[in-house]
């Protein structure tokens, strides 16, 4: 045959010519999209602003993005990676997809051999194989379906390999129906390395597939930058930008969705507590030690199969279930045959009392009694860990019930705008940001060391000072908000007592506010201000009280700068 | 649907007329169901399967050829890639490397170089996979043999 016929020649036909037509951006555009995601950038942070001010000082660590943001970024370092290294934009994404979005990696490999790379990739300069010179309606044998089609209907990837469209069609939607492997789909003929990009994805997908293939492009770059993260939020879909930096990282996060959790190790926002002790806790909760650790309390095992036996009520004579149904004594643990009258009848045991007083039993004894105390230290801190969280979740729905029912009657009756009674659901994200850090400090308390030196002493005391001060503070400013707020929702009530309330509820959370942030600090620091206090006395009363006076002499200077600031 | 069933058609007719084509494959439809096929394979010269003939069963999905066939072998066979009690093959082509533009005729064709070259690095026969890691060929070659003798070959008188 001759050589001439088997010529590929893209301008021979505007329709299959596809892939001549791929925009280059030029300059412009490119300075166009730079300044938008300036802009952009700007318009996430004034966002942020508008969160609670807790957060206040984290503010340049994180940003919280939007989709179209991240979709907007993405975009961006595709165009920058095609106007470099002159390519189309799908060439460049199946680049940056190789290289897990990593522009430099991207360049640094194409400069350094772009043969190399695009073999790799699958981006073929020239198509391997030849189309029949300017014949468009000579008829080619579809190697899918077997049918004799027209090049005219027919497509390719740019090694050449020609299918019909409609296989083309179902070839992709296959893939992507199979999930995220869709993005690094070959040609379909065997052995065949050639990338289907997104042009080609365009040209042949259904509206539907098209979609959900971006939709795998956007993933794919969210999850190969270690910048970003989804916030693990139910049905969110923000996505959170993390900037390393500083010497301390505090990783608490609060998510446009009003979900708050910590970027490092994706629980909930643990602060003050670090991710560690996160993680022993949460593993403890949920783990069967402590289950162990009750059986060894209140169960003995049956003295002939072993199994574990709690006794409820009822007297010493055991039998235990069916198929073992062996009779003892529960005192003794002897076999009930040889206890009767003589051994005291069946509430009593001579032979415990007898072991005992020749200490038989007090290694057993003791065992249970060192369990006993530790699962009841651990229900202590739990119970308060979990009432907290409840408070806090109550607190969410109450923060809702408020704004859906009471503001609008609120600012009716007293004429203020809704700017004006921000006080309102200021106060009620201060109880919730403390509910939540009020549980951590219960999970702090618990690993906190319990006896040993004067300074783990004062320590403890320092610490179990601060916690019941910040509860006692919680606690005005919850019931504050929660219960006076219903006096002022009557017609009656004067204005004058409701600005009066309103200062003391603005006052009350930032007091609270203050408080928890020194609060937070001291139990980062690990408590070194108690060590220093402990210098002067060794009782802990004492100690605490100096602890007290130096948090108490903080609050009002901020107090007062606060207000000061709010009067401009 | 539709579009398998013509394929496997054009499939069916392209074996019909092209039946000496290749005489160490001898591919049938059955007669009643077009997604139901067996094969006949010569086992490769120079391997202890040379001499046997191996039955092949294929069982075509619905979305083919966009996805592969399931494909097993009917004859027990000693090798390190096909399950012993099964007749399960591991090729990737019929797995995550699978083209549309593969056919039954070249699975076919693909299975017989697999027995000529199998993979002990990926085994389903692990008796079979060990003796060939551990470099005792001769043993590998003499089960395989054995087994051909056994299972592939028409018994004598």
């Amino acid at each position: 045959m001759d050589s001439e016929d088997y010529v590929y020649d893209s301008d021979a036909d505007d329709y299959y010519d596809y892939s001549s037509d791929k925009d280059y951006n030029n300059e412009d555009d490119k300075v166009e999209e730079e300044e938008e995601e300036k802009k952009m950038d700007n318009i996430a942070i004034g966002d942020y602003d508008g969160e609670t001010r807790s957060n206040k000082k984290a503010k340049q660590s994180y940003i919280v993005l939007k989709e179209s943001d991240i979709q907007q970024r993405q975009e961006n370092e595709i165009t920058e990676v095609s106007n470099v290294l002159s390519i189309s934009k799908a060439a460049a994404t199946a680049l940056l997809l190789q290289y897990k979005w990593s522009v430099c990696d991207v360049q640094d490999e194409w400069f350094a051999d772009e043969e190399r790379v695009r073999k790799k990739v699958g981006l073929f300069e020239k198509p391997v194989f030849l189309l029949p010179k300017k014949l468009r309606k000579v008829e080619l044998t579809c190697s899918i379906c077997y049918e004799n089609v027209r090049i005219s209907m027919m497509g390719w990837v740019s090694c050449g390999h020609p299918f019909c469209r409609e296989c083309w069609e179902k070839y992709v939607s296959v893939a992507i129906e199979d999930g995220v492997g869709c993005l690094k789909l070959r040609c379909p003929e065997p052995h065949c390395n050639a990338m289907v990009d997104r042009d080609s994805i365009d040209l042949f997908a259904k509206e539907e597939d098209k979609e959900r293939y971006s939709q795998y492009l956007l993933r794919s770059y969210i999850e190969s930058n270690k910048k970003y993260k989804w916030c693990p939020g139910a049905d969110c879909e923000y996505v959170v930008e993390f900037c390393e930096g500083g010497e301390k990282e505090y990783y608490d996060v609060c998510c446009h969705c009003s979900n708050s959790f910590c970027w490092n190790c994706m629980d909930d926002a643990h602060r003050p507590v670090d991710c560690e002790t996160v993680a022993k806790w949460q593993l403890k909760n949920s783990s069967e030690a402590e289950n162990t650790a009750w059986m060894l309390v209140n169960t003995k095992p049956c003295p002939k199969c072993g199994k574990p036996i709690e006794k409820n009520q009822g007297c010493m004579h055991m039998t235990c279930r069916e198929p073992c149904g062996h009779e003892f004594c529960w005192m003794c643990l002897g076999t009930w045959k040889e206890h009767g009258e003589m051994t005291g009848g069946f509430y009593a045991c001579n032979t415990f009392q007898k072991n005992k007083v020749e200490e038989k039993y007090n290694e057993a004894e003791d065992i249970r009694k060192r369990a006993e105390k530790h699962l009841e230290k651990y229900t202590h801190y739990y119970e308060r860990w979990a009432g907290n969280e409840s408070s806090r979740k109550q607190a969410v729905k109450d923060l809702k019930h408020m704004q859906k029912y009471y503001m609008g009657r609120l600012s009716d009756l007293r004429g203020a705008t809704e700017a004006e009674l921000k006080f309102i659901t200021e106060a009620w994200l201060q109880i919730i940001e403390c509910r939540r850090v009020l549980k951590w400090t219960y999970a702090y308390g618990y690993y906190l060391p319990e006896d040993g030196d004067k300074k783990a002493k004062s320590k403890r005391g320092f610490f179990e000072y601060l916690q019941g001060e910040a509860e006692s503070n919680l606690e005005r400013l919850h019931h504050c908000t929660e219960k006076d707020i219903h006096d002022y929702l009557d017609k009656k009530c004067p204005d004058k007592e409701f600005n009066n309330f309103r200062a003391k509820l603005s006052g009350l959370t930032t007091v609270t506010r203050n408080y928890f942030e020194n609060l937070v600090r001291a139990l980062e620091n690990g408590l070194e201000d108690a060590s220093s206090q402990e210098a002067c006395s060794s009782q802990e009363a004492c100690s605490s009280q100096e602890a007290s006076s130096k948090i108490k002499s903080r609050t009002p200077i901020k107090r007062e700068r606060t207000k000061g600031k709010r009067r401009h | 649907m539709q579009a398998s069933r013509a394929r496997l058609f054009k499939e069916y007719k392209e074996v019909q007329r092209e039946k000496t084509a290749d005489p160490d494959i001898q591919l049938a439809c059955d007669d009643s169901n077009i997604f139901k096929w067996t094969a006949l394979i010569k086992g490769p010269s120079e391997t202890p399967y040379e001499g046997g003939v191996f039955q092949l069963a294929f069982a075509v999905p619905e979305q083919y050829p966009l996805q592969p066939p399931q494909v097993r072998f009917l004859t027990k066979i000693f090798h390190p890639n096909v399950h012993f009690k099964t007749g399960e093959i591991c090729l990737d082509i019929l797995k995550n490397a699978w083209s549309p533009a593969w056919t039954l005729q070249s699975v076919c064709r693909a299975i017989i170089a697999l027995m000529a070259h199998p993979e002990p690095d990926s085994p389903l026969n692990c008796d079979s996979g060990n003796l060939l890691r551990s470099g005792d060929i001769r043993g590998f070659q003499s089960m395989a043999k054995m087994y051909t003798r056994l299972a592939a070959m028409p018994k004598k008188g």
